[in-house]
């Protein structure tokens, strides 16, 4: 066998599969900063609150998601810290009382029907189930967009290369946070049994 | 390795090969998929807190309760309030969709001056809103001398006002009688200045002339009047004031008469509407099990097809029906009028006749109700012996005393000729559309000057030199005058669940501030007024709650009416209302060679306000309504015209002419046309006019 | 694919109409392309090219007056609930009939708009997008969001509310409760006729309306024999109105226009 007849070939696999694999996943997506430099560990553990405190299901039982200005307002009228990103905050929005225009991780289409309740108070999962351990990230997540799609990369930003993966058989077994895709939140339905129709999760 | 085509194509097949085992090819399908997904033009519904607002639908008098579900404060459906003691949970087509008309296409953001074609010659074309003020105000100047010498000695300046009876009316008569030649106008419905019925005319001098057996009080009041028309003129600053009810099909523009439908046992409808758009919705349709409804009527209307027993009578013949009836009732109208006159003009037959007025009297109390073209024949109540039971004088919601120092309430067909200098209109609420001419010619024939206030340039705005903007439901604060089927007094506001744009003026408030009255509080002193007079109950949509008024504090009274609460009279105010007379102008087609078919005006509910655009699956998208410009005929008619399905037309009357689609509906009886009731119908056909119809 | 473990409660929702009430006033027509975020008619759209998904009809018994009789028959998806024809033939499987709830779900990001389904439903109660829905300016701060909007060429149909069962879901779920109050999800045209003529709730239920009205002897649904199992049921008082669903029994009425 002529050996020398198969470089090209391979070269051309190796090529495509550094491109695929390296290169690819940086150029796909465009990455961009939150508006606002919010620190969760700073809310959580300093001013010891809790997720439910400004990311509440509401009485008829939709969901508050990321909270209005009026909510942040409450506290941050003055400067409640030294850093220079709570001051930009309330000179920027505070006083002009502009929205922050956040980009939500999880934004899915406009198909689709997440139900927070039942998710919270059926199914009982913590919201570090899908949402990651926010207490303890620093700033948050650069949102990387996908540059064809416009969706986001991962439910609570990109880190690392931590996707979906189901690593034993019971649902606490799941390491890292589940993707944006249908069947990251079809398999843990599956798990569950609770799979049955389209209409359980579409509007 | 050399640098051969080979080799590059071999490089080239290895990375295609690779690429399958890489994310790009599956992500980029996926990716694909996903951006086809995001169309341009794709809408983002609001997000946002859902909460529960109420109001009530000022689209019409009956002013359905409405709770509108609005999402981080917009409105995004409504719907009716179960267990309201008038609306019942009731809401028609027109207001389920109400919240879309602060962005309907045709809606009036600016003032747009026309110059309108004929008669009104001075041209103003390129006036703006600003221009317009000004010229209003030149007219109608913040002094009352300015506003007097705009006329010439005998001229008057009016209000023609197409929804009487609500504080914006007082509003109106106020300013109206701050100034000497102020006039405050109604009118009675699409009918107003009608030739007279010889039939009528007959009758009535019989009437006059003998005994009758309508009580003494209705034969002096019929002595004092000297026209045909309907006229009420209580003298100014008298208690018996105009009780401002709504002009609506069977709406009567004299003294407050209202209809309960929880007494009779036999409704008798002349055409009204009584299952499609009369009245209010709910309360018909929860009173309809109770009586037996015959519908008297040329064509097939809902309300024909659904009563007990429809009687198809001749087109323009509800009148000397109703005369034949009470020629079985009264001796002295049977002197003028036989029930072989009714059987001839109705093709009944005598017999039918007979029974109908047998079981008008025998089966209980029984209830006539007239319809566009036989105002008059409310007084067949009065020979059932049902006056004062299933009709009924209703009292108008209490107003402050000081109010009542003002313009008496003139019918617009008592103007004499050519009196009016300067008109207002107010169109901003849906109300009858009176036909243009009846209006024309009670102004002077050199440049009459003639506003329109309205949220469209579409009814009058196309006859009048200025048109200013309105606000429209839901933007508006107003209240809403009480629907025909209700016997007590009520008062209701529509409250504002979106802003109106800028620039929109409020037509009260502008006519008062321009004669010098300040009656920006309007809404606020009346409400005080009723919660003084100490009567009635207040019932609030938002928790279904009912307490007497005298034991809400007025503040929480006006706030409870800004959630939509309503405030009815209680029981014991009922009393037979003054006696009208029987007799008075039927609009009966004359005959005509040349325009050998008759036009019936059809799809009368909100005629003159265009709906909510989605009002297309109604008329367009399906064929359950006739649409906008668009009349029906019998297909033999339509083959003698010419004409076939969805032929474009002109429909010629006496008056004028307009252009309709055709429609073929072999419901429609031969030699009838159709029409759906639009303002330029109206303006041409009145109640029933001849016509022809022309293939263009 | 399909779980195994069947879900909680079965319940077969179906609605019952009585056809003596309806007015024929289109209030459910209108309230249900508000709910549903259908929009109104492009220039050029006509009965047979429109989006309603709840149409009134008026059907007479095909006599002249005097012994005209007519009636407005308020038409919709029935929900099949066996051997769902547009859920047999549909190649993308677009078409889903949800085991707890027996909706009939027309998904439409599967949809490639091959109207096949549009042949084989017996109802012609789908409607398919010709045009991209366009709203006035503004208007589009009225849409639900409950419910997705639509992009041409996709088919769509009566879905009894199914946002109003996912508000009642997420209520439930708020209070704790797995299963959804009775009463709590009541689609648009149900809530929105003044004559109470469309009445909705579990078949599965014996105290629910239709439930009744399926054993009424004066109630009928349309085209049985092909066997489709419809979920709603009409009652009529009247014999010749019964008879409208089954044509070879039919009179020979024609489909009447502008009553």
């Amino acid at each position: 066998m002529n050996f020398s007849g198969k470089v090209p070939i391979l070269l051309g696999v190796l090529a495509s599969l550094c491109a695929g694999w390296i290169g690819f996943p940086r150029v796909i997506y465009k990455s961009r900063p939150q508006p606002v430099e919010f620190s969760h560990p700073i809310h959580a553990r300093k001013a010891g609150m809790l997720c439910v405190d400004c990311h509440a299901p509401r009485e008829d039982g939709t969901y508050a998601g990321v909270p209005p200005l009026s909510q942040c307002a409450g506290c941050h009228t003055a400067n409640l810290g030294p850093t220079a990103a709570e001051k930009n905050f309330i000179a920027e929005y505070v006083k002009t009382r502009r929205e922050p225009q956040w980009a939500v991780y999880a934004r899915q289409p406009e198909s689709v029907w997440f139900s927070h309740t039942s998710h919270i108070r059926i199914a009982k999962l913590p919201c570090e189930r899908c949402h990651g351990d926010q207490a303890s990230s620093d700033q948050p997540r650069p949102y990387q967009e996908d540059r064809i799609s416009g969706y986001s990369r991962d439910i609570w930003g990109y880190k690392g290369a931590n996707h979906s993966r189901r690593v034993g058989a019971s649902k606490d077994e799941f390491m890292v946070v589940p993707g944006m895709k249908m069947d990251d939140c079809i398999d843990c339905h599956r798990q569950e049994g609770l799979e049955h129709s389209c209409l359980d999760c579409h509007k | 390795m050399q640098n051969t085509r080979r080799n590059l194509l071999k490089f080239i097949g290895g990375a295609a090969a690779g690429a399958v085992f890489t994310p790009v090819p599956w992500r980029l399908i996926t990716d694909t998929a996903l951006w086809s997904e995001n169309w341009p033009g794709i809408p983002r519904p609001l997000r946002g807190e859902v909460t529960a607002r109420y109001t009530n639908c000022s689209l019409c008098p009956a002013g359905c309760a409405v709770r509108a579900r609005c999402v981080g404060g917009q409105p995004v459906s409504l719907a009716g309030v179960a267990g309201h003691p008038l609306s019942r949970g009731g809401l028609c087509a027109f207001g389920v969709a109400g919240h879309h008309l602060p962005y309907h296409p045709a809606r009036l953001t600016q003032g747009r001056v026309e110059a309108a074609a004929g008669a009104l010659s001075k041209a103003v074309a390129n006036c703006n809103v600003e221009g317009s003020r000004k010229q209003l105000a030149a007219n109608l100047d913040a002094s009352k001398a300015a506003l007097m010498a705009a006329c010439n000695p005998g001229e008057s300046v009016a209000v023609l006002d197409l929804r009487p009876g609500r504080t914006a009316s007082w509003t109106y008569r106020r300013a109206m009688g701050a100034v000497h030649n102020g006039l405050y106008l109604t009118a009675g419905g699409p009918f107003s200045g009608a030739a007279a019925n010889p039939l009528a005319e007959k009758a009535r001098k019989s009437w006059l002339a003998g005994e009758s057996a309508c009580p003494t009080e209705a034969q002096a009041l019929a002595q004092q009047r000297g026209t045909d028309a309907f006229v009420c003129e209580p003298t100014r600053g008298s208690d018996r004031h105009h009780d401002g009810v709504s002009s609506g099909p069977g709406g009567v523009a004299s003294g407050g008469v209202a209809v309960d439908l929880t007494k009779p046992r036999t409704v008798l409808s002349l055409g009204a509407p009584v299952l499609d758009g009369w009245g209010t919705p709910g309360n018909v349709l929860a009173a309809r099990a109770n009586f037996r409804l015959i519908q008297a009527e040329a064509l097939e209307s809902r309300t024909a097809s659904l009563a007990d027993l429809w009687l198809r009578i001749r087109p323009g013949s509800g009148s000397t029906l109703a005369l034949g009836l009470a020629a079985l009732l009264d001796a002295h109208i049977a002197q003028a009028v036989t029930v072989a006159d009714a059987a001839a003009a109705t093709g009944l037959t005598e017999q039918q006749i007979k029974d109908l007025a047998a079981e008008l009297t025998s089966h209980g109390p029984a209830l006539v109700l007239p319809g566009y073209d036989c105002p008059e024949a409310w007084a067949l109540n009065q020979l059932t012996g049902a006056w004062g039971e299933t009709v009924v004088a209703r009292q108008e919601a209490p107003v402050p005393e000081h109010w009542k120092n003002c313009a008496p309430v003139t019918d617009l067909a008592a103007v004499p000729d050519g009196a009016i200098r300067t008109l207002i209109i107010d169109e901003s609420a849906p109300g009858d559309y009176v036909p243009w001419n009846a209006i024309r010619r009670k102004l002077v024939a050199d440049n009459p000057v003639v506003i329109t206030f309205g949220w469209t340039p579409d009814g009058y705005g196309r006859h009048s030199l200025f048109v200013l903007p309105t606000a429209v439901y839901p933007e508006t604060l107003e209240d809403i005058p009480a629907a025909i089927d209700s016997p007590a007094a009520v008062f209701r506001m529509a409250v504002p669940l979106v802003a109106a744009p800028p620039g929109v003026v409020n037509p009260a408030d502008f006519v008062a501030r321009a004669v010098g009255i300040d009656a920006s509080n309007a809404l606020r002193e009346r409400a005080d007024a009723i919660r003084k007079a100490g009567h009635g109950v207040l019932f609030s949509s938002a928790d279904g709650t009912s307490r007497p008024a005298a034991q809400v504090p007025p503040d929480d009274f006006w706030k409870a009416l800004l959630e939509g609460a309503c405030w009815m009279d209680t029981e014991g105010r009922r009393s037979a209302p003054p006696a009208i007379d029987m007799t008075g102008p039927e609009a009966r087609p004359s005959e005509d060679a040349r325009l050998p078919l008759v036009a019936v005006l059809a799809e009368t509910a909100l005629a003159t306000v265009p709906p909510s655009p989605l009002m297309t699956k109604l008329h367009q998208e399906s064929n359950l309504r006739l649409g906008r410009s668009r009349a029906a005929l019998h297909p033999e008619t339509a083959r003698s015209c010419g004409s076939a399905e969805g032929g474009r037309a002109v429909l010629e009357t006496s008056l004028g002419r307009c252009e309709i689609l055709v429609v073929v509906d072999s419901s429609v009886p031969p030699g009838v046309v159709q029409v759906a009731a639009a303002p330029e119908a109206i303006d041409i056909c009145g109640a029933f006019a001849r016509c022809r119809v022309a293939f263009l | 694919m399909i779980s195994e473990k069947k879900p909680g409660k079965i319940s077969r929702y179906g609605m019952s109409v009585d056809i003596d009430k309806c007015t024929g006033c289109g209030a459910c027509m209108i309230a249900c392309a508000v709910e549903n975020n259908v929009p109104p008619a492009q220039e050029g759209a006509t009965d047979l090219t429109g989006l309603t998904w709840m149409r009134v009809f008026k059907v007479d018994n095909g006599q002249e007056y005097p012994a005209k009789q007519s009636v407005y028959f308020p038409m919709m998806c029935q929900h099949c609930g066996l051997e769902t024809p547009c859920y047999l033939v549909c190649p993308q499987q677009a078409v889903d009939v949800d085991p707890a709830t027996g909706i009939v779900g027309q998904i439409p990001g599967r949809c490639l708009g091959c109207r096949y389904c549009m042949a084989a439903c017996p109802y012609h109660a789908r409607y398919f997008n010709w045009w991209d829905p366009k709203w006035p300016a503004g208007m589009e701060k009225t849409l639900n969001p409950n419910v997705a909007p639509r992009m041409r060429g996709v088919v769509e149909k009566c879905n009894f509310c199914h946002g109003r069962w996912h508000a009642a879901v997420q209520r439930a779920a708020e209070a704790g409760l797995k299963e959804i109050q009775p009463g709590d999800y009541v689609p648009a045209c149900v809530e929105a006729c003044p004559a109470g003529a469309i009445q909705f709730g579990d078949l599965n239920d014996p105290s629910s309306a239709p439930s009744k009205a399926a054993k009424d002897p004066q109630s009928f649904r349309l085209l049985v024999k092909l066997g489709t199992e419809p979920k709603v049921y009409y009652h009529s008082r009247r014999e010749w109105a019964r008879r409208i669903g089954d044509p070879s029994q039919a009179p020979d009425g024609k489909e009447t226009s502008h009553g």
